[in-house]
């Protein structure tokens, strides 16, 4: 099992750490609720240096990105981060992720820890029309997140400057006491807050400095807590190698305005076949694997993501459910165990995150 | 250091245990609780139900895991503690106090097979 460079440092804090996509990772510190506390209500900081960072240099690396992409790249300004699924030519979703115009000609590309190999080798092998340098520097990158409303300020009284000025969804190269640092206004938690990209001594120090000014360890628990709030999706479970970003509620990700880019023809032409839902319960936890049923009590879906919402107190699930089979009364029950229980269909998010 | 009351019987499912005259109530253990983490829902069986030795009677629900709860004897359901269904955290609080349900048993020789808390302790390990 691999290690990221603070692994000692979660073990110190007393850490329960599991394995998550090859890596030993903390799953908790003090406990899952009161970290998601931390980052809604105060700061938080996540390692999620597991994930892995590829860089495309060159005069054609931003025409690059927006071909491999199914979101609009190209005409992002300077500066900005693009969310994306990246597809196949049949429009089946390898991966979903996060690209960073660092320079016109420097793209830094953010990707799911379980996925490193198979985007590496997908996006590696078409690179042959393009003028550009790609490089996987996953393993030279560890990666923290610093979420939450109070994140600005203790990156601010780190030296970190003109930060009020620092657009959510942006990124910029940073030198702060002659280190080196990619600062992203980014996460995955519907906060405000920064993903800090640097060489591993560096970012020991800086989770050191966060430790002391009091910021909240959170672990991959309370993360997925807050992402399921916010209803982001998760590779693995809401998308995979099966499904296209139609079946996961993402044709706001699929530009087909855009002249072309890997999987359009697809995408353009197919129709989903299933619909992403939002439902939650008064009572009991909706699970991954939970059969969602209709008033009659006939399965149509099943739960892709659940959890106890920390923040709404109710339980909470995305599902995913046959279109041809989505009820019309939308009416929707979910089997937990032995027992039929009403859920609510939501609309919106459960959970309305800060980020500016 | 987790805790464990020398005055109660213990199963390795890290239940406890304790008898007054034929019914016998029936908690989670500390080290329980602690590995759980925040407990967000417990599932009770109705009053009256006849259970097994061993047989599933219920579930304790943290953030990330639903984990069964087995019944550490055969008998009939007396009493399920309702305050859990609106305050499952105050297994969290104190694993000991708040029990989960009452038993009335069949047969005494079952209790008498529970683990002693020097027999559980070693199970408690991290």
């Amino acid at each position: 099992m691999k290690q990221t460079s603070l692994c000692n440092a979660h073990k110190e804090l007393k850490a329960k750490m599991a394995e998550f996509s090859g890596y030993e990772m903390p799953i908790q510190y003090s406990g899952v609720k009161a970290e998601v506390q931390a980052v809604r209500n105060n700061v938080g900081v996540f390692d999620v240096s597991h994930m892995g960072e590829f860089f495309v240099e060159g005069k054609d690396a931003v025409k690059f990105v927006d071909h491999i992409i199914t979101n609009d790249f190209q005409n992002a300004g300077l500066h900005k981060a693009v969310y994306s699924p990246l597809c196949r030519e049949d429009g089946t979703t390898i991966d979903d992720l996060i690209v960073y115009k660092l320079k016109e000609d420097k793209v830094l590309i953010c990707v799911n820890a379980a996925n490193i190999e198979k985007d590496w080798n997908w996006i590696s092998s078409l690179t042959s029309d393009f003028d550009l340098k790609l490089s996987n520097l996953s393993e030279n990158y560890s990666l923290l997140a610093v979420q939450g409303p109070k994140s600005q300020e203790v990156l601010q009284s780190m030296g970190f400057q003109d930060l009020e000025s620092f657009e959510y969804y942006s990124a910029k190269e940073f030198s702060v006491h002659s280190k080196d640092y990619i600062i992203a206004r980014t996460g995955y938690t519907g906060e405000d807050g920064f993903e800090v990209f640097a060489d591993h001594t560096t970012i020991l120090n800086f989770w050191d400095e966060l430790m002391k000014q009091g910021v909240t360890p959170c672990g991959l628990a309370a993360r997925d807590v807050l992402r399921l709030e916010v209803c982001y999706p998760l590779y693995g479970h809401e998308l995979s190698d099966q499904l296209t970003p139609l079946d996961a509620a993402l044709k706001w990700t699929v530009k087909e305005s855009k002249d072309r880019f890997i999987g359009k023809e697809a995408l353009i032409n197919l129709k989903s076949k299933f619909r992403l839902i939002k439902l939650s319960i008064e009572k009991g936890v909706p699970r991954e694997g939970y059969d969602v049923l209709n008033e009659k009590h006939e399965v149509i879906g099943k739960v892709t993501s659940g959890t106890m919402s920390v923040t709404t107190g109710k339980g909470i699930a995305l599902a995913l459910i046959e279109r041809q089979q989505f009820p019309e009364n939308k009416v929707f029950k979910i089997q937990i165990r032995k027992n039929i229980v009403d859920a609510n269909y939501h609309t919106k998010a459960f959970v309305t995150g800060g980020h500016k | 250091m987790t805790n464990i009351p020398t005055d109660l019987k213990y199963t390795k499912d890290h239940e406890w245990a304790k008898k007054e005259g034929d019914i016998v109530t029936v908690g989670i253990t500390d080290f329980a609780q602690n590995s759980l983490g925040d407990i967000v829902y417990v599932e009770l069986p109705s009053v009256g139900e006849n259970l097994d030795k061993e047989a599933t009677f219920g579930v304790v629900e943290s953030i990330k895991s639903a984990s069964d709860l087995f019944s550490p004897l055969s008998g009939e359901v007396t009493e399920v503690n309702e305050e859990l269904s609106d305050s499952p955290d105050l297994l969290n609080q104190d694993a000991y106090s708040n029990w989960i349900l009452k038993i009335k048993i069949n047969d005494q020789s079952e209790f008498d097979s529970l683990l002693s808390a020097s027999d559980y302790e070693p199970l408690c390990q991290e």
